[in-house]
């Protein structure tokens, strides 16, 4: 499992904003309606959703399994079929020339090769499996941090979105200036830090 | 400012840093004195990256290997490069951490803590929480020891002890390690 492995990445995030209402409550019924399910619309993502930390074939969190002291301990479960491009060129061809043959015309417009195309990626879909990805998420609620399990910009642009949707908080990555900024408690140094331009380091 | 112009304006903060604590721990072998606060052992290890941060033209440098690999990175900070990446070690008493810390994003690949103690015999009906709680104690530790050599680095960069003493100091290490 990722957060428990003896090497992680770590993308630290400051949670901005208030829940309104009862906090566990607002956090429980977010993650139920957001966890992991099953997407039956047309493109590459087939299943979305938050998932236990621990299985993330476990979508039902029972006992409010996700917490764990003052943490709330998710993985964010992301499930995407790419139709493998020459088996896609393949059925392209034959399916083209099929259309071809009955409307005895000579070619395709753009668009009815786009459309045939994205019919078949469809039709495909079904045909192969998924690729599953399972990131983790530790919210400390207590100090208003948390730690995602990945660098990646994907990623890290699915958990931001998916965090929102949940609780309606924002996810902002802790990048030096904003820690700065939290370090610093006098509003004069912040000026400063503010002004701050980079140093010739060049001897 | 809104979050992507402060990133982009002002990611030199964390290159400065990194360049700052290769020079202290170089300075000092290694031993880092966070004044009033503790003391920390901190070593760049095999890996890092320099970049000409402050420019729109991007020039890296990677270097891999041990101490004298990296010793070439001096020679990149010469030319006007700053650490954007590197691998260090950070050990606080007992406890040793090993991370590559990246200075844009202030994030962190391949963070090692200290092992997690096998459970024992009451470990076992807490579902893993017992393991979760030690783990999630460990990385804070980790990161409260970069929070607090990240804080030592920005007081001194807001003080004029930076443009007086600090830079000066820094600079003079650059040029007296090529020579």
């Amino acid at each position: 499992m990722g957060f428990l492995s003896r090497s992680v990445s770590i993308m630290r995030y400051g949670v901005r904003g208030k829940i309104e209402g009862s906090f566990w409550d607002v956090v429980d019924d977010g993650i139920m309606k957001n966890a992991f399910r099953e997407i039956d619309t047309s493109g590459e993502e087939v299943g979305l959703g938050w998932v236990s930390i621990d299985d993330f074939t476990d979508n039902q969190f029972k006992g409010t399994s996700y917490l764990r002291g003052n943490y709330v301990a998710l993985s964010i479960r992301v499930d995407t079929v790419k139709v493998p491009p020459r088996i896609l060129e393949i059925n392209l061809k034959k399916e083209s020339k099929k259309l071809l043959e009955e409307s005895g015309t000579q070619r395709l417009s753009s668009s009815q090769r786009r459309e045939l195309k994205d019919r078949l990626k469809e039709k495909l879909k079904s045909q192969v499996f998924p690729s599953i990805q399972v990131f983790d998420l530790i919210w400390d609620t207590a100090k208003s941090v948390a730690y995602f399990g990945s660098h990646s910009i994907k990623a890290r642009e699915r958990v931001e979105y998916q965090f929102k949707k949940t609780f309606e908080l924002t996810l902002i990555p802790l990048i030096p200036y904003l820690r700065a900024e939290e370090l610093l408690s006098e509003k004069s140094d912040r000026l400063i830090l503010e002004k701050l331009k980079p140093s010739s380091m060049v001897p | 400012m809104d979050f992507i112009d402060i990133l982009r304006e002002k990611a030199f903060l964390g290159r400065e840093f990194l360049t700052w604590l290769w020079f202290k721990s170089d300075q000092s072998g290694g031993r880092v004195e966070i004044p009033g606060k503790k003391v920390l052992e901190v070593f760049f290890l095999d890996r890092m990256t320099l970049d000409l941060s402050d420019t729109e033209s991007l020039q890296t440098v990677t270097l891999k290997g041990g101490q004298s690999e990296l010793r070439e990175g001096l020679a990149a900070l010469k030319e006007g490069k700053k650490i954007e990446e590197a691998r260090i070690s950070i050990r606080a008493t007992e406890n040793d951490f090993t991370m590559v810390l990246k200075g844009t994003w202030f994030s962190f690949g391949s963070f090692r803590t200290p092992p997690i103690l096998p459970a024992d015999g009451s470990d076992v009906d807490d579902g893993g929480e017992g393991s979760f709680l030690e783990k999630a104690y460990l990385l804070e530790e980790g990161l409260e020891n970069i929070d607090a050599l990240f804080e030592y680095f920005v007081k001194l960069r807001i003080s004029e002890e930076w443009e007086n003493i600090e830079l000066p100091a820094l600079r003079k290490w650059i040029e007296n390690s090529l020579t």
